[in-house]
């Protein structure tokens, strides 16, 4: 909205006040100021939150019927005039405020009626506000409401009749009353087909519409009786006053959009990253507080949202609104067409949703490449892993063979010549030494490249081997006999092969202890030693080695040596 | 060695190496044993002990297709078909894995050697005949990891080293005899050691020689 027509709604909000305290008559001494007060109290309300509506829906007719209220609340203190020209319009107008008020009611909360039968009920409202008023004072001398000759003439006398007025005023009680309830039906009915956002804005109104509508029933009844004092008071005085809540249900909403926006920013914050998108919706419309938002994703030719249904971003169905989602993925949001009145909260939560899918789009983007990274690395370690075992057999089958054979030959030769040639015998006695010790070495060779009995009988034959040929006394005290994946093998293998190594060399320990246990998901191998402790993976590349080796196959490392008190050695190795 | 026909020891010889098969072959049939077949995997030792049903079925561990303990497999195999068959595997392990797993049935005519034996052909002659009639043959070598293991102190650190002596020539299968024979003690010496070591250990004194084999080398491999 422009300054220009700020200003102008500003000023006018004011002059009428101010014409009301010009016109209007303090009260006496024995008055009661809540008459005086009361109206201009209502009505600079209406007015002020007419001029926030104004400027905060620029767009919804609600700015206009608070402000409408606002002046037809005042409207009636023209029959404070000594003029006969005011005191008639004011005793005319003195019902329009009621109807203005049925028509925000039913307009709430776009500022638009929804249906033809609603506009004719707001018709039929202003229709009846003006047109008793009228019709009664046409017959209505004001000498009947006690006024004396000090009262301001009635220009529209035309026959001054009692019982004609009275007729009118039955009959407008009874007229506004049905228009009442009618009125007060159809909020609850907005209210009950609400969903989301919309039905968030009407919970409040309900509970103003059933109070003002009670309040203006009973007004209409009672204004047909002359109350005495007391009555007059509650019934003219203050309950007018209750005209107030409809300001209040604008500073309601009012808070409820800044509350979504409060909530918005702070459940971005607290979502986790890489959320599932159902989890993002749920968030959203959590903070948002419509619970009918909708978060779709492009699917083939169509939309289809986090629960399954499929949305149609170019039709969406009667009520609902599409915003698409910026950002690299084809998203969009679908709300409670109620939210168009805040686009600054829908600006607001497609950026909330936009940065969260892009953040789980990047989170899933790393976990991906790091997946590829893990796999890739694991793939290395097998391929190193499967070599091992290829020169190991080949190792076996081809040189170790030969020799053995070798050695049989050399056998054979040395018997030939037993006892005919000894300085052969010998000689070939002693190649049949230097195979045999090739053939040692070799084995040990073999052994060191790949153990073929962990091929061959799994972990408990292969740790048992290990064991006995520890230098150190080692107890086993617990190794499953059935049998892992190759790698999960190899890595147990030489977490234990690598920490007796290490007792060996460094620990200068007496006693070790091995266990590898079988728990859910894992294999947990454990091998500690009493010696001398301090050892640390990042100085002996051995351990550090052994962690990559151990990562390699997802599991961790752990060492635990302080200096003096033994090393502990542990291996979480994961295993279906 | 003059053997006559009536005791001459029918062999089966299961290895796939063609060159150290042959050779096997000639050589065992020089000192005098028959050998009734040769196979170059497990199921045609099977096929050929059947059909053979030969006293010592002479074993290479790791034969085709898998290279890995067929030969073993094939070994227990025979000995649950036809029990009265010695068998002798032949090991390129030092690891007792293997041996173990031989020996869970019946020690009796068992004998588990590293495949370099093959080179001294009279000790190995000897070692498929004492198989043959029913003694254990343990490989010196895997008997000697066993017994030189480091070990919390116990019992085996209080033998004598003559005792220990006795006790490892006992894990490789040999009789009181033998063992007095190797050593130059009187038989009468030796079982002494035996009863004193059997007392030490906390094992029960064993009449025959593969029981005890079995109990030495489950006392030592714990």
């Amino acid at each position: 909205m422009s300054r220009r027509a700020l200003a102008w709604l500003i000023a006018g909000a004011v002059a009428a006040t101010a014409c009301y305290f010009l016109v209007a008559r303090p009260p006496g001494p024995n008055a009661y100021l809540i008459f005086y007060l009361g109206t201009p109290a209502v009505a600079v309300a209406f007015l002020a939150a007419g001029l926030a509506a104004w400027l905060r829906w620029p767009g919804s007719r609600l700015g206009l019927l608070f402000s409408l209220v606002g002046y037809f609340t005042l409207l009636p203190a023209l029959d404070y005039l000594d003029n006969p020209a005011g005191f008639t319009i004011g005793n005319a107008a003195v019902s329009l405020a009621g109807a203005a008020l049925a028509h925000l009611g039913l307009a709430w909360p776009t500022g638009r009626l929804r249906s033809r039968f609603e506009r004719g009920v707001v018709v039929a409202e202003y229709a009846s506000a003006a047109g008793f008023s009228l019709l009664g004072m046409l017959v209505w001398d004001p000498a009947f409401s006690g006024c004396d000759a000090s009262c301001p003439a009635n220009l529209l006398l035309v026959y001054g009749s009692r019982p004609a007025w009275d007729a009118v005023n039955v009959l407008n009680a009874v007229v506004s009353a049905v228009l009442t309830v009618i009125v007060v039906v159809l909020i609850v009915r907005h209210w009950r087909s609400a969903r989301g956002w919309s039905r968030q804005a009407m919970v409040p109104l309900v509970w103003v519409a059933v109070v003002i509508g009670a309040e203006s029933a009973i007004t209409n009844v009672t204004g047909l009786y002359r109350l005495p004092p007391l009555a007059n008071l509650i019934f003219n005085g203050w309950a007018p006053l209750v005209s107030l809540l409809g300001p209040v249900l604008f500073v309601i909403s009012t808070v409820r959009a800044r509350t979504a926006r409060g909530a918005l920013g702070t459940a971005i914050v607290d979502l986790e990253p890489g959320a599932p998108p159902g989890r993002l919706r749920d968030t959203l419309a959590r903070a948002l507080g419509d619970s009918t938002l909708q978060l779709a994703f492009r699917d083939g030719n169509g939309f289809t949202d986090t629960s399954g249904l499929a949305v149609d971003p170019a039709q969406p169905d009667p009520g609902r609104a599409v915003v698409p989602l910026t950002g690299p993925q084809e998203a969009v949001l679908v709300y409670d067409a109620g939210l168009e009145l805040e686009p600054q909260l829908i600006r607001l939560t497609v950026a909330a949703a936009s940065m969260a899918l892009e953040h789980s789009r990047l989170q899933a983007e790393v976990q991906a490449q790091l997946e590829l990274v893990r796999a890739s690395r694991a793939r290395i370690v097998e391929a190193g892993d499967a070599e091992r075992r290829r020169l190991e057999r080949d190792l076996h089958d081809g040189a170790q063979q030969r020799l053995v054979t070798l050695t049989l030959a050399l056998g054979m030769a040395r018997s030939r010549v037993a006892g005919v040639d000894p300085e052969l015998e010998a000689l070939i006695e002693a190649a049949g030494k230097e195979a045999k010790e090739a053939l040692t070495e070799l084995r040990e060779l073999a052994r060191g490249i790949h153990p073929a009995v962990l091929t061959e009988t799994g972990l408990a034959g292969a740790i048992q081997a290990l064991v006995e040929r520890s230098p150190a006394v080692v107890t086993i005290t617990e190794v499953p006999r059935e049998r892992f994946p190759a790698v999960i093998e190899a890595t147990a293998y030489f977490v234990v092969s690598e920490a007796l190594a290490n007792v060996a060399k460094h620990a200068r320990a007496g006693t070790a202890q091995v266990s590898i246990r079988r728990l859910p998901g894992r294999l947990a191998v454990r091998v500690s030693d009493d010696g001398a402790g301090g050892a640390r993976p990042e100085r002996g590349s051995g351990l550090a080695g052994l962690a990559d080796r151990v990562a390699s196959a997802g599991g961790v490392l752990r060492v635990d040596s302080p200096p003096g008190a033994g090393t502990r050695l542990e291996a979480d190795i994961p295993c279906p | 060695m003059s053997v006559t026909a009536a005791h001459r020891l029918r062999l089966v010889i299961a290895e796939d190496a063609v060159l150290l098969r042959e050779g096997l072959r000639r050589v065992l049939t020089d000192a005098g044993l028959e050998v009734a077949g040769v196979a170059g995997d497990a199921a045609q030792l099977l096929q050929l002990v059947a059909a053979q049903r030969p006293g010592v079925v002479l074993a290479d561990i790791r034969m085709p297709p898998t290279q890995t303990t067929e030969g073993l497999e094939a070994a227990v195999e025979i000995r649950r078909r036809w029990p009265g068959t010695a068998v002798i595997v032949l090991s390129q392990h030092v690891e007792t894995e293997h041996l173990f797993e031989l020996l869970a049935g019946d020690a009796r005519g068992i004998g588990y050697v590293l495949k370099e034996r093959v080179a001294d052909i009279a000790q190995f002659t000897g070692a498929i005949r004492r198989v043959a009639a029913g003694e254990s043959v343990i490989d010196p070598q895997v008997v000697a990891r066993l017994v030189t293991r480091p070990r919390q102190d116990g019992p085996l650190q209080t033998l004598t080293e003559r005792e220990l002596a006795v006790l490892a020539l006992m894990a490789e299968g040999r009789s009181n005899q033998a063992i007095a024979a190797q050593l130059f003690m009187s038989p009468k010496t030796v079982e002494t050691h035996v009863g004193n070591m059997f007392a030490k250990l906390g094992l029960l004194p064993a009449a025959e020689d593969h029981r005890r084999v079995l109990a030495v080398l489950t006392y030592l491999r714990g």
